[in-house]
């Protein structure tokens, strides 16, 4: 059909405006509702709630919506809740066996070598002690035994005769520990503070040097005049803390016996050495004060002239620190200038490591002890200048001249440390009563130890094996020649008969 | 809460965190700002000594934080656009401005590049 208006005209004609059309102009087939559709309100389309701005180039495929299922969040565990499970120590197991004729350490056992390759048992009062000194690790195998017990092994019974003879005489003996992972060097050091604690020594210890030096807590400049060194006063308020509470009835006894000009009106003269401590315990802002004036305290032949009375003579000390090498190089704190501070700048970790250094005129404990520093296989970082100096500090105990060419040199393009390798250039003792340092490697358990310690799980319940030479020459091979932590997994692994 | 320049912090937050909130500080400064004045930087805002949040706010109000630095960016964006410089004029076009392309891409550019920025 031929429209009757040209299409020039059509295009001219002005669209007519709703009002002109009028109801008239509706489309008849549909009366009963259309009005009321029209008249509705008509709704806008809904803009996507993510549209802000101009939109390029989006892809037009289509987005499938997934349903989002209520999560159900419960409440994250209160603060210090999970550190608190992280570093949970368990000591008894009630399902395993009690060893019969177990023996406890004591200053008889710890020096019979009849006890040899047995597990000693650590007398339960002491348990409280060694647990505010943080001689148990929470990874050691505690929770599998009825009590805690340890293996009397070779390098124990050396060392408890080191204890008679310090006991003796007042002499000093300081060790470097070192050791492949497992190895027990960390064990070694609770068997020594076991040891301290029956002969009633004072226990002194960082067991975890890290925490000295990755910037967790509070830091100061010492003084006005010494801008470069810095004190924790939280930290050594945690030392003093740890140190009386496991020091208790020794530092009870003892009373101050030096002058103080640091501490002018807090130290009162007829004080207990564990109210002393107690002040820095309550103000930090005293702790490294405190914490020098106890140190003076107990390394004190006699007393000064006001306070002669009292005086009784000082216990040897035993000083331990549980993976050295965090201390030999530069800590997380950082100095006005933001430069990194050096962890021999921070006053507490300078005095544990000055004492590696033999004394000037009287030994470094002049009361006699031993000082066991303990380097860690596991959370170990690299240092390369620390490798050297170990390795040049057995060196020199081997005999090798430091001017001849075998002794370890570091490698000149490797940077190494200067502070540490001066560190470990100690000079000899003038004392005769005071030894150089000395490094011990602690290796693998003979096969007679690894038979004793094997026995001790088979008794306790958890291995149920025919304990013969052979078998326990097996494990002491598969165990890479009896380091004692593969030893344990070994022991501790389940089998199941086939 | 402890008041540093003003604003008040609940004692549970860090104080690196704490000193970011503020408009100019990022870690670079924050963590400057804590070695300054020896606190460590897992300190939290409860641990810090009084002296220490005196420092602290002492040093943020010298400091060309918050509405002063918001300004003198915007400042800085009229003043190219006044002198007629090509880095003025895209700003006022909502386009790049340090010479990327614009066949594609300029989101950023779209969103940000306004005389009037919104910080």
């Amino acid at each position: 059909m031929v429209s009757p208006f040209c299409w020039g005209c059509l295009s001219q004609l002005r669209p007519a405006t709703r009002a002109l059309t009028g109801p008239a102009a509706l489309p008849q087939a549909a009366l009963f509702h259309t009005s009321s559709v029209r008249n509705a309100i008509i709704k806008k389309k809904p803009i996507p709630h993510d549209s802000k701005g101009p939109r390029y180039r989006e892809g037009s495929s289509a987005r499938m919506k997934k349903k989002k299922k209520p999560v159900e969040r419960a409440r994250p565990p209160a603060v210090g809740e999970r550190k608190a499970l992280r570093k949970r120590i368990v000591l008894s197991n009630p399902n395993a066996l009690e060893v019969q004729d177990m023996q406890d350490l004591s200053a008889e056992t710890m020096v019979d070598a009849r006890l040899r390759g047995s597990v000693v048992g650590l007398p339960v009062p002491m348990l409280d002690q060694l647990r505010a000194v943080q001689a148990f690790k929470p990874k050691q195998g505690w929770s599998i035994f009825r009590r805690p017990g340890t293996l009397m092994r070779k390098e124990t019974l050396e060392m408890a005769r080191l204890f008679e003879k310090i006991g003796g005489d007042g002499q000093v003996y300081k060790k470097i520990l070192t050791g492949e992972r497992g190895s027990g060097k960390s064990v070694h050091l609770l068997q020594a503070m076991a040891m301290a604690f029956t002969k009633k020594w004072v226990v002194i210890t960082v067991p975890e040097p890290q925490e000295l030096v990755n910037a967790h807590t509070g830091y100061a400049p010492l003084s006005d005049d010494e801008p470069n060194l810095y004190i924790q006063n939280e930290a050594t308020a945690a030392l003093l803390s740890r140190t009386i509470t496991a020091n208790k009835d020794v530092l009870s006894q003892l009373h101050v016996s030096q002058e103080h000009p640091a501490l002018k009106k807090a130290v009162q003269p007829k004080m207990t050495l564990q109210d002393l401590a107690g002040v820095g315990i309550r103000d930090p802002a005293l702790a490294w004060p405190v914490f020098q004036a106890l140190w003076a305290e107990l390394t004190a032949t006699e007393a000064s002239p006001a306070a002669q009375q009292k005086f009784k003579a000082r216990p040897p000390l035993l000083v331990t620190v549980d993976g050295l090498a965090h201390w030999m190089k530069g800590s997380e704190y950082r100095n006005t200038e933001y430069k990194v501070i050096h962890a021999h700048d921070l006053v507490l970790v300078r005095h544990f490591l000055s004492l590696m250094h033999p004394g000037d005129k009287k030994p470094t404990l002049p009361n006699g002890g031993l000082l066991l520093y303990a380097t860690s296989a596991s959370n170990n970082p690299f240092v390369y200048g620390f490798d050297v100096a170990l390795d040049q500090l057995a060196a020199r105990q081997a005999g090798v001249s430091p001017s001849s060419p075998e002794f370890p040199q570091p490698d000149p393009w490797a940077n190494a440390d200067q502070r540490v390798l001066e560190l470990f250039r100690t000079g000899k003792p003038t004392s005769p009563n005071e030894r150089a340092l000395e490094i011990q490697n602690i290796g693998g358990v003979s096969r007679t130890e690894a038979r004793g310690f094997m026995e001790y799980f088979a008794r306790s319940g958890l291995l149920r094996e025919n304990i013969n030479d052979e078998w326990v020459s097996e494990k002491w091979t598969l165990a890479s020649g009896g380091v004692i932590g593969e030893l344990e997994k070994l022991g501790k692994r389940i089998r199941v008969a086939a | 809460m402890v008041f540093i320049l003003g604003v008040n912090f609940p004692e549970r937050n860090l104080v690196k965190k704490s000193l970011e909130a503020f408009f100019g500080i990022g870690p670079f400064t924050s963590s400057r700002l804590l070695s300054r004045f020896h606190i460590h930087p897992t300190c939290k805002i409860g641990e810090l000594a009084n002296k220490q949040v005196l420092d602290l706010t002492a040093a943020l109000a010298d400091m060309k934080i918050e509405n002063d630095l918001r300004r003198q960016v915007l400042d800085d964006i009229k003043r190219l656009k006044e002198t007629g410089t090509y880095r003025g004029r895209r700003h006022a076009l909502g386009l790049p401005a340090r010479g990327q392309r614009t066949r594609t891409q300029t989101k950023t550019a779209v969103k940000l590049n306004r005389i009037d920025r919104r910080l």
